[in-house]
């Protein structure tokens, strides 16, 4: 995956950290909306690197727009003066909240990697390693599953291991070895439209024809295809909510009810 | 640990970044920087949800974080309908000043 993937990772990671920090650091509301857009951004940056590509667009165009655009707007309209914004103090109150931050993220942090068996990432990655080369000769390479406590944990979320994995899923789908029960989805067929999933079959094509992508994930046709087919009520009731939203908000916001 | 990032690198960095929303919403007596940090707590979670989808190949991991965003979007509007609101009547948008939540 060449140097960028990580590099990338790692300079939109730590300015993540940065600018999240400074929003709760920053004493005027407006640095601290400025920093929140520029700590989107780099989210969309990380989404990108997931391949997530629509998911990062939105991010940018919700959160970075219209979000954002809401909370400048209030606070612009607010026009809070200096000595509105009250003398910062440091008390006994923000250490302990500082305490309860690092302890949470410790105990976050100590959850997840205990999950995590090293030994397991390697096999992973020797996995991936062995079906690449099996698939550059033309062969089929035989793997053996690991056990593990966490499944899959421990892969890497590079393009050419999670190909790995995906192929080998397929493969096992249709030796029968697992069965559509085993893994979320089923093989696509194209007589029942309604049956969603982004289908496997036509994602191995995209993968057979375009070396090194993983076709259609994160792209726009399979976020609507499961938005109107498997979780078209959820979206419904979204958008209940968002009506619900809007009513609500010019209510409370109207000075008086006529 | 490798330099390569690996789910487990996207997990610890989502969980950093809801700590710190999390000592945000703590800290912070500015209604509005409160909310920013409930925004904060919320792409958190989101980039977990992305990562494991990523990781597992499939795509319901995206639909969840749309929802999310659509979720904080009707938040976001709400809240700060109420923040405009308290200013008005206290005209302090600290949240101490409307901790008996009428006026």
């Amino acid at each position: 995956m060449g140097i960028w993937e990580p590099l990338l990772f790692w300079i939109f990671a730590a300015g993540a950290l940065i600018t999240s920090s400074a929003v709760i650091v920053l004493r005027n509301p407006l640095y601290c909306a400025m920093a929140l857009i520029v700590d989107f951004f780099f989210f969309a940056g990380l989404y990108v690197l997931l391949s997530a590509h629509f998911m990062a667009i939105v991010q940018v165009l919700v959160y970075g727009g219209a979000i954002m655009v809401l909370f400048l707007f209030i606070i612009m309209l607010l026009n809070l003066r200096d000595e509105d914004l009250g003398e910062t103090r440091f008390s006994l109150h923000h250490a302990v909240a500082v305490l309860g931050g690092l302890a949470m993220f410790f105990f976050i942090g100590t959850a997840i990697s205990l999950v995590v068996d090293k030994g397991a990432v390697a096999e992973g990655r020797t996995q991936a390693a062995i079906v690449a080369q099996a698939d550059e000769e033309g062969t089929q390479a035989v793997l053996i599953q690991t056990p593990s406590r966490v499944p899959g944990l421990y892969a890497d979320l590079n393009e050419d291991a999670l190909e790995a994995g995906f192929k080998a899923r397929l493969r096992s789908f249709e030796e029968g070895t697992a069965t559509p029960a085993d893994g979320k989805y089923r093989p696509f067929d194209p007589n029942q439209p309604f049956e969603v999933p982004p289908s496997l079959r036509h994602q191995e094509d995209r993968i057979g024809t375009v070396p090194g992508r993983t076709g259609l994930y994160g792209t726009t046709q399979p976020i609507s295809v499961l938005l109107v087919n498997r979780f078209v009520i959820p979206f419904e009731l979204t958008a209940i909510l968002l009506l619900a939203a809007i009513i609500g908000a010019m209510i409370i916001a109207k000075r008086r009810v006529a | 640990m490798s330099w390569e990032p690996t789910l487990i690198h996207y997990l610890l960095l989502s969980a950093a970044i809801f700590s710190i929303g999390l000592v945000g919403v703590l800290v912070r007596r500015n209604a509005i920087i409160l909310f920013m940090s409930i925004e904060l707590m919320l792409n958190s979670v989101n980039l977990t949800f992305i990562a494991f989808s990523k990781y597992r190949f499939d795509m319901d991991g995206h639909i969840f974080a749309f929802f999310v965003m659509a979720v904080a979007a009707a938040e976001a509007a709400v809240a700060l309908a109420i923040v405009l609101h308290v200013f008005r009547h206290k005209r302090s948008v600290n949240v101490d000043e409307a901790q008996q939540l009428r006026y």
